[in-house]
């Protein structure tokens, strides 16, 4: 097991830092190199279920795992390396209409957590993010989001190798869920 | 008529132009609400989301909330979600299994029913309350074809398989294609869109015509399109309803008639091999002319839609005249192998749904529609719908109107129905009134 150092915690940080500049700057190409080629990245749905009688007075109750798709359940996303590039690559063109013109994004990182995995150069690592977007004139919402990333060192730099992104909405109320988180 | 323009005026009478003020007026959004989703059957969901008693999941009529649930009888029962004492929603999950709703406000208490089974505080009164009448308001109609649940809120309405009509023909292709059937697999994605609600369904009845314009960083250049142009038919089958297909000529080897599947899903292997066994069924099931048609694209009116290569059955309800929830669902063979169930999963998210690449074209096309709808000195330049006027005809081999895959006659009938079903509810108010 890998031990967690300050050094490491910072390294993750200014990881998101940088990645979160590149998305705002829409440094999408660029942004594709900071996830490894066997990504697993998804956003599962965030639905409302009838709770659990037999599960009252314990925190499983209110346990956030019940509320998100799974096994053959339809996420919101999820995705491959093929159809991250996809996208990144699609912004680019003078006809993607949603893209064109570009949303203004803003995000904001924070809550960083490091935990040791079993494999060596492996990191668990949690961090929230608040996503400013505005499009258009004033087509302004706010994303807020958990994300579970699997990090791993690859020739001694960090990358994502699985995102798992835990929206705050139930019914969503912004344009598109179509964004890099 | 609280609009200043007489329906005749708001759809010609070809169906040719359409009034800006349809997508944004708000009186006529509460004569929508009063004589269409009154009055017409409304999709609720699909049978395999509720196969246990108990089980439920909530659903709209336009803005009405409904319960639809699964009773003890094994029967589908649709009910007001509001409590009859004092209106607060007795259901307050997307689904679940439960045999009791309970209201949290004073714990009136109903079963899967509707019926009304306990109240707390009559324990300290004298005068019993008249419990059979204070049950959930039912929705008096619910029907189902091919396992999709069906409510209508008007009594006298005609049955459900006379609603549908030539529409049923179709419906089968997907709905009763595979031995095992069809099956819903998990909650709705939902989204709003500042849209007006006609404009998803009107996108769906067949709307080839902007695929590879407004979808052009996708499919500008793909085999698909040209396909559609050269096959492709917008066909009406009953007024009101619509559907795109390809109808692939006599002879066409299987493998271009497979399923109706599209784009990536069809190039793997996997994928394929699926597609190629599950078609070998199909001309048996539904005949030889079906086993050549692939469809695209459906809407039935009022606000169902679904979408054949992305396996995704979706409704528009509508929030005011110009906001609407999206709820979308993907849809599959029951029996098809999990791993294949999986990859059109994808199939389905990498496309459709609130993240989906192309969904977000569609509602960044719609939305800006309600923005131009909304310019009141444009107001004398009514929409264009007037493409393929006259040119639908009927066709040898399938049922209903058949036009040009860019002929706009699948629009022009959706809106001709609106404005009939608005002329005839207004008709029948007024009639009321005189009594």
């Amino acid at each position: 097991m890998t031990e967690i150092t300050r050094d490491l915690i910072s390294d993750v940080e200014q990881f998101y830092f940088r990645e979160a500049r590149m998305l705002d700057n829409r440094e999408f190409q660029q942004w594709l190199r900071l996830v490894t080629t066997d990504v697993e990245y998804r956003v599962p749905v965030r639905y409302i279920p009838q709770p659990d009688p037999k599960k009252k007075e314990t925190e499983a109750f209110l346990g956030v795992e019940q509320e998100l798709s799974q096994g053959l359940e339809p996420d919101f996303r999820k995705e491959n390396f093929f159809i991250l590039s996809l996208r990144a690559m699609r912004a680019f063109k003078l006809n993607s209409w949603t893209d064109n013109p570009p949303a203004r994004t803003r995000r904001f990182i924070s809550n960083v957590e490091v935990l040791p995995t079993d494999q060596e150069g492996c990191y668990e690592a949690y961090s929230n993010t608040m996503i400013y977007y505005s499009r258009h004139q004033k087509d302004n919402h706010t994303f807020t989001a958990q994300r579970k990333d699997l990090l791993r060192l690859e020739k001694g730099e960090l990358k994502i190798a699985k995102r798992e992104v835990i929206i705050d909405w139930n019914i969503i109320t912004g344009p598109s869920l179509s964004i890099f988180y | 008529m609280p609009m200043d323009l007489p329906l005749s005026q708001l759809v010609s009478d070809d169906g040719s132009h359409v009034h800006r003020k349809i997508f944004t007026d708000p009186a006529l959004y509460e004569l929508e609400k009063q004589h269409i989703f009154s009055k017409t059957w409304i999709y609720m969901g699909h049978e395999s989301q509720i196969p246990k008693v108990g089980d439920f999941i909530t659903s709209f009529i336009a803005e009405t909330p409904v319960i639809v649930s699964r009773a003890g009888d094994k029967e589908i029962y649709v009910t007001i979600n509001s409590c009859s004492h004092r209106g607060v929603p007795v259901c307050r999950a997307d689904q679940g299994n439960t045999r009791r709703f309970i209201c949290p406000y004073h714990n009136w208490t109903f079963n899967n029913k509707g019926d009304l089974v306990s109240i707390p505080q009559e324990r300290k009164v004298c005068n019993k309350p008249e419990k059979a009448e204070l049950g959930l308001k039912r929705v008096p109609r619910v029907e189902t074809y091919r396992g999709l649940i069906y409510a209508c809120m008007d009594e006298n309405v005609e049955p459900l398989t006379d609603y549908l009509g030539g529409m049923a023909w179709y419906l089968d292709c997907f709905f009763d294609r595979f031995d095992g059937g069809i099956e819903v697999i998990g909650s709705p994605h939902k989204w709003t869109i500042n849209c007006n609600w006609k404009l998803p369904v009107e996108n769906h009845l067949g709307d080839i015509g902007h695929g590879p314009y407004l979808h052009g960083s996708i499919l500008q250049g793909t085999p698909q399109v040209q396909e559609l142009e050269d096959t492709g038919l917008n066909v009406v089958p009953k007024p009101g309803h619509g559907l795109s297909v390809r109808l692939m000529p006599e002879g066409t080897p299987d493998e271009m008639c497979m399923f109706g599947m599209d784009g990536v899903a069809g190039m793997d292997p996997e994928v394929n091999q699926y597609l190629r066994e599950s078609h070998k069924k199909v001309t048996e099931r539904l005949g030889e002319v079906r086993s050549r048609l692939k469809p695209l694209c459906y809407s039935v009116f009022p606000n169902l839609s679904f979408l054949w290569p992305n396996m995704t059955l979706r409704t528009s309800h509508p929030r005011g005249p110009g906001q609407i929830e999206y709820w979308s669902w993907f849809v599959i063979e029951k029996n098809a192998p999990e791993h294949i169930k999986e990859k059109l999963k994808i199939h389905y998210t990498m496309m459709f749904g609130p993240g989906g690449l192309l969904e977000g074209e569609d509602a960044e096309a719609w939305s800006q529609q309600f923005s131009g709808s909304n310019i009141d000195y444009a107001d004398d330049r009514t929409y264009y719908y007037g493409l393929g006027l006259g040119e639908e005809e009927s066709h040898p081999e399938i049922p209903g109107k058949v036009g040009s895959c860019f002929n706009e006659h699948y629009a022009r009938e959706f809106y001709l129905q609106w404005r009939q079903r608005l002329e005839q509810g207004i008709q029948e108010t007024s009639k009321l009134e005189i009594k």
